[in-house]
């Protein structure tokens, strides 16, 4: 081979090797693992904490368990604990830290109930100027169990 | 202690390769520790593949999915961007011709008013909108980094470690289902709780729902809710002329719904 073709080759062989070498430490090294994406990612997206618990963990006999049998047998039962009280997997795992008060106010209440035009005709609404002399909904109705329907 | 240059170029090279044989051991210890605590969830992605349907006709507007989702995943909330939203639209006549008016003041989240007079509205409903997870996800093809992919289960995910944030794929999303999340510096999108999903819980908005327009399930289970559903009523997904392949479902979808 001449000489100058060799040199080439060995200069194009050294190019070729730092690129594997610098490419070995630039892409981590799940890449590719299940296509092409970093595989740890995955894994990463799955570990991500918890905020809602879901209704069955409030439940248990030394918990909840009244309120519970109360609601779940009332209409609000599609109604789940935390789309009220909000996200509670802090107090399930430590009883000791509380989640915030649910709310209890009109208008909260009438984010479902107050009469909307768009809202299905057999969905049950109120006129908040009509209804309830802008008492607050729970002075007289128990969310747990309400009293109509 | 007299040691002669064989001797002590002998005991050297043992120590190097104890050290190295040692270092490879406890390495690979580790590794295995790590693969088990993966494991232990039991989550095969080869068994499920999952799906989700919108029933527009009991959807009542109150915004509770659109909130528990920024609760649950950590969306900021003074700022307009969301991954699962409600539209209202409200078809009213002007004339010979018809009116739509989409909005979603806030996604949803602090509830709707009646900004039009009830008795000049024709026709009224919400939608809910969420990320379709596609099976042809244009959003996966135009990543110049593999930084989102489509997992085996059927979820479009981002990786938040390796986006570097140039935007592509908010563009080539034909739903608006992803945007630019500030905080982190990448993009983001619905996950369909992937958090929750692999641990055998429902997406954060699907429980939230109070009057469960919002269903979640296995397609590849034949007895699931989701299938029954898609066997028994009448379904369409949002722009199927795209090819995209929308996972998400529509039960009572208008012509207006975009």
């Amino acid at each position: 081979m001449q000489p100058h073709l060799k040199r080439a080759f060995i200069i194009l062989i050294l190019v070729i090797i730092g690129f594997l070498f610098v490419r070995s430490f630039i892409v981590p090294g799940s890449f590719g693992q299940y296509g092409w994406y970093r595989g740890d990612s995955v894994a990463e997206l799955r570990e991500l904490p918890v905020g809602y618990a879901g209704s069955a963990s409030c439940s248990d006999v030394n918990c909840h368990n009244s309120v519970y049998t109360i609601w779940v047998n009332s209409s609000h039962k599609t109604v789940n604990c935390e789309t009220c009280h909000g996200p509670s997997q802090n107090h399930v795992t430590d009883t000791r830290t509380m989640p915030t008060p649910a709310n209890d106010t009109r208008e909260f209440c009438g984010m479902c109930h107050f009469k909307r035009t768009a809202r299905p005709a057999d969905f049950p609404q109120i006129d908040p100027d009509t209804h309830g002399e802008n008492l607050q909904c729970t002075y007289c109705h128990n969310p747990h169990k309400p009293w109509f329907l | 202690m007299e040691l002669s240059r064989r001797e002590f170029t002998k005991f050297g090279c043992k120590i190097i390769i104890g050290a190295a044989a040692g270092t490879t051991l406890i390495e690979s210890i580790a590794t295995i520790d790590a693969q088990e605590a993966t494991s232990s969830k039991n989550y095969d992605w080869t068994k499920h593949y999952w799906g989700y349907i919108v029933d527009t006709s009991k959807c009542i507007g109150c915004g509770r999915c659109a909130n528990a989702c920024k609760l649950e995943n950590h969306v900021p909330f003074d700022e307009p961007v969301y991954r699962t939203w409600v539209e209202r639209y409200r078809i009213t006549n002007e004339g010979r011709e018809e009116k739509v008016t989409i909005d979603s003041p806030n996604g949803g989240i602090d509830g709707f008013t009646d900004d039009i007079p009830a008795d000049e509205v024709k026709k009224a409903f919400y939608v809910p909108k969420i990320c379709n997870h596609c099976e042809n996800p244009p959003c996966v093809q135009v990543c110049p980094v593999g930084a989102t992919y489509e997992t085996e289960d059927g979820v479009v995910l981002v990786d938040y470690n390796y986006c570097i944030g140039c935007r592509y794929c908010i563009q080539g999303c034909p739903y608006g289902a992803r945007y630019f999340n500030t905080e982190k510096g990448t993009a983001d999108k619905c996950t369909w709780c992937y958090h929750r999903i692999t641990k055998g819980l429902l997406p954060a908005c699907v429980q939230a729902c109070p009057v469960g327009a919002r269903k979640f399930g296995d397609l590849k289970d034949p007895e699931s809710e989701i299938n029954k559903i898609l066997d028994k009523e009448r379904i369409n997904v949002l722009k199927p002329d795209l090819g995209t392949k929308p996972k998400v479902y529509y039960v009572g979808l208008d012509r207006e719904v975009r």
